[in-house]
């Protein structure tokens, strides 16, 4: 039920935000990026996941530096594949980091570690952009990135995830792995970008559990799963190419 | 065009508590907004409403302080509802899927009229 129509002028955060699209479309993937788990999926909130709910803030103080916060949002999007970890890969959209544009992560390289997954970017202005995952992404929900002043005139880049594990098979991992590896992710990412302004900063973390219960009603998230489709697409490689040469002999 | 910091009232109307909102939500909104929740649940009310209708600013973080509004008053086995929202607040919350969890209406009179007959 949603009876709307109230009368209002458009506001000036209107072109921040993403337009509302049912399913996510990639549009010109890039070469070796696998479009295996975005393509006419929906984005998932922290709402429509299965486990608990948590919001984690990574933080660093940039001291010493002069760059403003608007100068720290601008190099974080435009240099954002680059402050990731090693082997870790974000394609960036050709439109760059905007509202509504969905990047792939991930490569159908052998040996990548990573699973084919993306995100679509939610909302972007100058001091912030969030991204929001999409079905069968390890975590539903969103990030947000932004930069402000803090009380002693310091600007502070900030990464701030709230989200759930989108499955039971993710919500198991997330004591083993997954929340060491999105610790270890956003950390590094911070480090970098303060390396970036030519500080060591030293990174604060602060997790909080929004909501204990899981959402068992959601439990058929699964066959969504990024990680086994990822596991099957790669078990599945060798076949695919056999059947692909056998169709190249026939023509 | 300055911003303008959020304030939050609180009243009630039967068995609804009702967030008044004015200004902009966004990450300096915290206090104001858990502020206020917290006295909406007081004497443990079944519903609570959020009322947009002053509301000219919302970005991703003040969208991020509603879901863990609209967390916990699930936690508490409270309905939350929503009126008041213009037309791009209402895609934003279908958007972001919040519109999922919490009906959204035009206006104060017709929300109250659903938290009384549900």
């Amino acid at each position: 039920m949603s009876e709307h129509g109230a009368e209002h002028k458009q506001p000036r955060d209107a072109a921040h935000w993403a337009q509302p699209s049912g399913a996510l479309r990639v549009r010109d993937a890039p070469e070796g990026a696998l479009n295996l788990n975005v393509e006419g999926r929906r984005v998932v909130g922290p709402l429509q996941g299965f486990g608990r709910m948590w919001q984690k803030t990574y933080r660093v103080r940039l001291e010493g530096s002069d760059a403003t916060p608007e100068e720290v949002v601008r190099v974080w999007k435009a240099e954002f594949p680059k402050l990731w970890p090693k082997g870790a890969l974000f394609h960036t959209p050709r439109a760059g980091i905007a509202p509504g544009e969905v990047a792939l992560i991930g490569s159908d390289r052998p040996g990548s570690r990573w699973i084919a997954t993306g995100i679509m970017v939610l909302y972007a202005d100058d001091v912030s952009f969030t991204y929001i995952c999409p079905e069968g992404h390890p975590f539903s929900g969103w990030i947000t990135f932004s930069s402000h002043r803090d009380d002693d005139g310091v600007t502070v880049a900030q990464a701030q995830v709230l989200i759930r594990a989108n499955d039971p098979l993710y919500e198991l991992m997330m004591p083993l792995a997954l929340h060491k590896a999105e610790d270890d992710q956003w950390r590094h990412v911070l480090e970098s970008l303060a390396a970036r302004f030519s500080v060591a900063g030293c990174v604060e973390t602060e997790r909080v559990c929004v909501d204990r219960h899981r959402l068992w009603r959601n439990y058929k998230n699964i066959r969504h799963n990024a990680i086994l489709r990822s596991l099957l697409h790669a078990v599945a490689a060798p076949f695919r190419r056999r059947s692909n040469r056998a169709k190249g002999r026939e023509s | 065009m300055p911003a303008r910091q959020l304030e939050a009232a609180v009243r009630r109307e039967g068995g609804t508590s009702i967030i008044e909102l004015r200004g902009e939500i966004d990450g300096l909104a915290e206090e104001a907004m858990n502020a206020a929740y917290a006295e909406a649940e007081e004497g443990d009310p079944q519903v609570i409403l959020l009322n947009f209708a002053e509301v000219d600013y919302i970005n991703s973080t003040g969208i991020a302080l509603i879901v863990g509004l609209l967390a916990k008053a699930r936690a508490a086995r409270r309905r939350m509802l929503a009126c008041g929202l213009s037309d791009h607040y209402v895609e934003i919350f279908d958007i972001t899927r919040l519109s999922d969890f919490m009906n959204v209406f035009d206006d104060e009179a017709s929300a109250l009229e659903e938290a009384a007959t549900a």
